[in-house]
């Protein structure tokens, strides 16, 4: 494998591929922490939290893209780094009332779930609170 | 012979009508196929890259063969986890679960027959019975067909999108594989037609759940020697702690696959059938044009007939 000064990051979901851009580092925020992933890293592979990849948008100094994603998790090898996730949103492509709305409905399934001891909903409610504040934290940045 | 000829002339207008409404559902059915097998072209991406990393890391479960002991082996995990291990450990089973995927309407050619017909046969094979049988029934005639039989229908659902996206079915999907989690069934089989080409489509029964070797691995060892795929990776957190979040995903995936093949296949018997309704209707209009043109043709001759003969006479 000849070495190289960029890695590819490509972020594919089951509704297409939602990115793909070269750079010259990427930035992942696995469940037990963050890595940062800069070209000719070893293979990788991560489960990732719900919350944001950040990758440096090429030829600038401290610029990110931020692209929000729903868990799943990252591959990484020959300088190419796959995101699989249910769900991924560019920052700018994110929708802000969606989200806000799904937020409001995650925080009224869960207060439910708290009070009716429901342990799996309020799981799930959790996700998905999870899910939407983490939408609407990228958006706001 | 007059009002026959009115009446002729009513079921060729009556039959031009219908022909313009199959004509243009053919048309409507076309594009949501071309729509959707784009759309499709997209989830094979996903598809693949999480197919193959499964499989690297399934491998070493697989073939340390921890997937075959049985579930008395395998200490019971706390319930309220979501479980994605679990789905490589085969149980005992006491249900099978059933995905049937139908259409909500008709017009849609054998489509639907097909599957039933097929399923049913599927279960009468394997010597299932209505009461170890799970029916869930994706779309309106499966659900009301295997109600109506007595079957256990845990769960349906109408009105799944032309173009199903991930996004709207994910609801749905996971619904799906957390009742394997609740022991609703034990292992799980989605049938569906398969899309081959716009004119044909196969029946299909998938084992999704659990995941065995049969589902990844075969396919696997077969591949491994020319591809050379074998990234020595490192593990972040751990091998099981990421097979805990991709399993679970991988099964979304696979059901979330079969939605969108069963649904090509929808549209393009729909398209199908409404051509060769289409087609119908035009013969039917040719033959009936033919009919009121011999009508109108006698009309005339017997009026010459008369009027000559009447002339005849005055003559």
């Amino acid at each position: 494998m000849a070495e190289q000064s960029v890695l590819t990051v490509n972020i594919v979901t089951p509704d297409g591929s939602v990115y793909e851009e070269q750079t010259t580092m990427a930035i992942f925020k696995t469940t037990v922490g963050e890595i940062g992933v800069l070209p000719n890293h070893v293979p990788v592979l991560a489960s990732l939290q719900i919350d944001e990849v950040r990758v440096k948008i090429d030829g600038t100094d401290d610029k990110f893209e931020e692209i929000a994603v729903s868990g799943g998790f990252v591959e990484f090898s020959n300088n190419i780094a796959t995101v699989v996730a249910n769900s991924a949103e560019l920052k700018e492509n994110i929708d802000l009332e969606r989200a806000e709305r799904a937020r409001k409905r995650a925080e009224e399934k869960l207060a439910r779930a708290k009070q009716e001891h429901d342990v799996d909903t309020l799981r799930r409610a959790e996700v998905s609170l999870r899910r939407a504040v983490n939408r609407l934290n990228i958006s706001k940045h | 012979m007059g009002a026959s000829l009115q009446e002729v002339k009513r079921r060729i207008s009556s039959t031009k009508k219908t022909e313009q409404i199959t004509g243009a559902m053919q048309m409507v059915s076309t594009a949501k196929l071309s729509q959707i097998q784009r759309h499709t072209t997209s989830y094979q991406v996903y598809a693949n890259k999480i197919r193959s990393v499964i499989t690297h890391l399934a491998q070493s479960h697989l073939l340390d063969g921890k997937v075959v002991s049985d579930s008395a082996s395998t200490p019971k995990k706390d319930k309220n986890q979501v479980s994605g291990l679990d789905m490589l450990t085969k149980r005992n089973v006491k249900h099978t679960g059933i995905v049937v995927i139908t259409s909500d309407r008709g017009l849609v050619g054998s489509y639907n027959s097909n599957v039933i017909k097929q399923t049913m046969e599927l279960i009468k094979n394997a010597g299932h019975t209505a009461d170890d049988t799970v029916i869930i029934a994706l779309g309106g005639t499966g659900a009301d067909f295997f109600k109506k039989r007595g079957y256990n229908v845990a769960f349906e659902y109408r009105g799944i999108d032309d173009i199903p996206k991930f996004r709207d079915t994910q609801q749905l999907v996971k619904k799906i594989v957390g009742m394997y989690d609740d022991e609703t069934y034990d292992e799980l089989f989605v049938c569906y037609n398969h899309f081959v080409n716009s004119l044909t489509s196969e029946f299909r029964a998938e084992q999704m759940l659990p995941i065995s070797a049969i589902n990844i691995g075969s396919d696997n060892l077969a591949q491994k020697p020319e591809e050379g795929y074998a990234p020595v990776y490192e593990m972040e957190p751990s091998q099981d702690a990421i097979l805990e979040v991709v399993l679970p995903q991988y099964a979304e995936s696979l059901v979330y696959g079969a939605i969108l093949d069963a649904k090509t296949s929808e549209h393009a018997s729909s398209s199908t059938a409404m051509k060769s309704a289409t087609d119908n209707a035009k013969d039917i209009i040719s033959s009936l044009e033919l009919q009121f043109n011999r009508a109108r043709q006698s009309a005339i001759t017997t009026e010459i007939t008369e009027i000559t003969g009447a002339q005849a006479a005055l003559d």
